[in-house]
């Protein structure tokens, strides 16, 4: 049997090894770069306009008819307490909902939301201003209630 | 080639006979033969079989239960028709999609090292680079194949079953009946560049692992992965980069102003995927010595 | 000219990591002969024949089949070349027919009849429309040479296509080969049996280890073959063997338990005769392996060694001196 010398065997292994360190190499590189999707002012910015829509969207089922602009929420989130800086998915954001009911009085409600990474974010309504899991309209039956529990979705590029 | 006779025939004297050139077969011919292999197949036919009547039996169950809250669009399955198919859109974006053109693709190479046939295929008249296309495309229209099957049968089921009630959008807003339907195709056609990923995906283990079950259960596995990965906050532009995000690109259909970014990244990051697998497993498959069967 | 040679190897070398399959060998077989490829398990023949079909990559040399090479013209190579590595296999969820129909379809301007035609030619026609994976192993074989008669070749490459099979199948298998070469078509045959290369070869290159050890006719090899042997077992092996000490043209030699006797015609007559005349009762006399066969295990079993041989007459000296 003729033999041929082999190449050293650390020669054998430089490839994959290379071609491993450049994978993490890229994987690395990319998570540090770029800015976060979730961010305070993206989150804030899906939720008024979600609110307001589907406050309006509660009163036409209970019989009453709100124009949007009546409505003039206005939120205000926070992730975490003050330590906490306000970026990111998580199941801790605060949002303060300030806005004006139908019969004209100033209300504040405080949603907790469920923010994914794929920028959407899931808000459970506080029972005690918007109501239960369903309300009755106007023809006595039960539907469910669009301000206790929805789903949002925003640009992460905005 | 004369029909007719047996074998070749030696000219007296040793001259050498002209022979006409003749008609080679083409991709053409080797990917019609694929689809009919393919078509011979339990899987194949069986894969089908259960994306056209699962999602009916999927409406039918969800009927009598409390609307799922987990993902989206579920919570509104009892109040609009449309909200099923992007239910089972996003649930089969999440766990199972990667298997739907992996059952096929991720076995179409390692099978002919299974059965040794490798050497019968590629001693015709047919190139390695024509048998990869071949391979390639029948495996991609196995996946779109599935793809539209489960979309429409998803679609019509639910429509039929529940209604076309409007759609409560991604922004609290509401969407009319006409417009909701073309939404729901827009984002089932969404995924077919992700699927073309994962096929490539597929065939690139097929090729270099050859081995039927590895070709078959790492694109999933790889899915299930990049998922993990994606939902971790602080990824950067990681998340951007991989195959599972553009499965998910279709919420920007349904916000009160549609938004393209992902839509529009997503099939960028699914087309390199596709390109740098397809590539690498081409180059495998042309330099590789067949020992085997 | 060289169109009018069907192969024509020339310094062909493959190396698997350290071990070199094939090293540097030279063939050349011209059209409409029967060539034969002849070498023990393990000597490259189908390390040469997969690389005349393209599946294994030469590291060095060249190989043309038909004035064509894989690295110049591609598939086309394989224009007029038909035949099977090994043990055909095929895909076995489908049916014989559907295996040929495709194969046909892949092939390229094979007319629709003609696969009813190669199926009657192997004796499948019955047994066609069941999936293969019910085949037994002759059947494949003969399916393996239908599928390589459909694009009427003129080169037809069989790998040990008796292999496997039953003395009936042996039989109609080297029938076969002898029709389709008796028509005129090429035919490269590889093997491990010298008497099966020894029936229907004209020309046959002995491979051994990767090298060439004897290139020629199968005439020529005949020649340098040892004269053959009987195998003799009597009642006194040791005397057997003193009596044949010193008698010209006679050569007794112990093998596996038995004499090995070698000689002339007449000097074993004489010998036998002899030993009864002393007492040694002879209990059998019967032919040994054939000259050819001889010859065979002699240049494929040297010793490593030995420098590998080049083209004609590369039988070992001692051999030939020792048995003349």
């Amino acid at each position: 049997m003729t033999v041929t010398t082999a190449p050293p065997p650390p020669r054998r292994f430089l490839v994959p090894v290379a071609g491993l360190l450049a994978a993490v190499g890229l994987v690395v590189g990319l998570s540090a770069a770029g800015s976060p999707d979730v961010t305070r002012a993206r989150v804030e910015g899906s939720l008024t306009p979600a609110f307001t829509r589907l406050y309006v969207d509660q009163q036409r089922i209970l019989g009453h008819e709100v124009p949007a602009a009546s409505v003039a929420a206005r939120s205000a989130c926070d992730r975490g307490g003050p330590q906490v800086a306000d970026v990111g998915a998580g199941a801790d954001w605060i949002c303060l909902v300030d806005f004006t009911d139908q019969a004209g009085a100033h209300q504040q409600g405080k949603f907790e939301l469920q923010v994914h990474a794929n920028a959407c974010w899931t808000a459970a309504g506080p029972a005690k201003l918007v109501g239960g899991f369903t309300i009755t309209d106007t023809r006595g039956r039960d539907v469910t209630n669009p301000l206790s529990a929805f789903d949002v979705c925003f640009d992460p590029d905005a | 080639m004369s029909a007719g006779s047996t074998t070749g025939v030696r000219e007296a004297g040793g001259t050498h006979r002209a022979t006409p050139a003749p008609r080679r077969a083409g991709t053409g011919a080797a990917y019609r033969w694929e689809l009919v292999k393919l078509a011979a197949l339990v899987r194949t036919r069986a894969t089908l079989a259960a994306v056209l009547v699962l999602p009916p039996l999927v409406v039918l169950l969800l009927r009598g239960q409390r609307a799922p809250a987990d993902t989206l669009f579920g919570r509104h399955v009892h109040d609009s028709g449309f909200a099923v198919p992007l239910l089972l859109l996003g649930f089969a974006t999440q766990y199972v999609f990667p298997l739907l053109t992996s059952v096929v693709a991720g076995d179409v190479f390692a099978s002919e090292d299974q059965h040794g046939t490798w050497k019968t295929l590629l001693t015709r008249s047919v190139s390695r680079t024509q048998v990869f296309w071949a391979k390639t495309l029948a495996a991609t229209t196995f996946a779109a194949a599935v793809l539209v099957v489960l979309a429409a049968s998803s679609t019509v089921a639910s429509v039929l079953l529940v209604g076309h009630q409007p759609l409560t959008g991604l922004s609290g807003q509401s969407i009319p009946a006409p417009r909701a339907a073309l939404l729901v195709v827009g984002a089932w056609a969404s995924t077919a560049l992700p699927l073309l990923g994962f096929t490539a995906l597929a065939v690139l283990l097929s090729v270099r692992t050859r081995n039927p079950a590895l070709g078959v259960v790492g694109p999933v596995v790889a899915g299930l992965l990049m998922n993990l990965v994606g939902s971790l906050g602080g990824t950067g532009w990681l998340r951007r980069a991989l195959l599972s995000t553009p499965l998910e690109a279709w919420h920007g259909l349904f916000t009160a102003t549609p938004f393209w970014g992902p839509l529009v990244q997503g099939a960028v990051v699914s087309l390199l995927w596709t390109a740098l697998c397809l590539g690498a497993a081409h180059h495998s498959l042309r330099r590789r010595d067949i020992t085997g069967g | 000219m060289t169109n009018s040679l069907a192969v024509r190897a020339e310094g062909l070398t493959k190396h698997y990591g350290t071990l070199t399959a094939v090293d540097g060998i030279s063939v050349e077989v011209a059209e409409g002969e029967v060539y034969g490829i002849l070498g023990p398990n393990g000597a490259g023949k189908t390390t040469f024949l997969r690389m005349l079909f393209g599946l294994v990559r030469p590291d060095a040399g060249v190989l043309e089949v038909f004035g064509r090479s894989w690295a110049r013209d591609g598939t086309a190579t394989l224009d007029g070349v038909s035949g099977f590595i090994e043990s055909p296999r095929f895909y076995p969820y489908l049916s014989g027919r559907r295996n040929l129909q495709l194969l046909a379809g892949l092939d390229g301007g094979v007319p629709a009849a003609r696969v009813a035609e190669v199926l009657d030619v192997v004796d499948l026609a019955g047994r066609a429309g069941e999936a293969v994976a019910g085949y037994s192993f002759g059947m494949r074989q003969r399916l393996g040479v239908a599928a390589s008669l459909l694009r009427a070749p003129r080169l037809l490459v069989l790998d040990e296509p008796a292999n496997g099979l039953d003395p009936a199948g042996i039989r109609d298998m080297r029938a076969l080969v002898g029709r389709l070469a008796a028509s005129g078509l090429t035919v490269l045959l590889s093997s491990h049996d010298m008497d099966e290369v020894e029936q229907i070869c004209d020309n046959v290159t002995i491979m051994k280890q990767g090298s060439v050890a004897y290139h020629g006719t199968i005439a020529a090899l005949r020649r340098q073959a040892p004269p053959p042997a009987h195998l003799l077992s009597t009642s006194d092996d040791r005397a057997a063997a003193a009596l044949a000490a010193g008698r010209p043209q006679l050569a007794v030699t112990a093998s596996e338990g038995r004499l090995a006797v070698r000689g002339t015609q007449a000097a074993v007559d004489f010998y036998v005769s002899t030993l009864v005349r002393a007492g040694v009762a002879v209990r059998s006399l019967t032919p040994g392996e054939t000259p050819l066969e001889a010859l065979f295990f002699l240049l494929t079993e040297s010793g490593p060694e030995d420098p590998p041989g080049p083209a004609a007459a590369a039988v070992p000296a001692a051999a030939q001196g020792g048995r003349r």
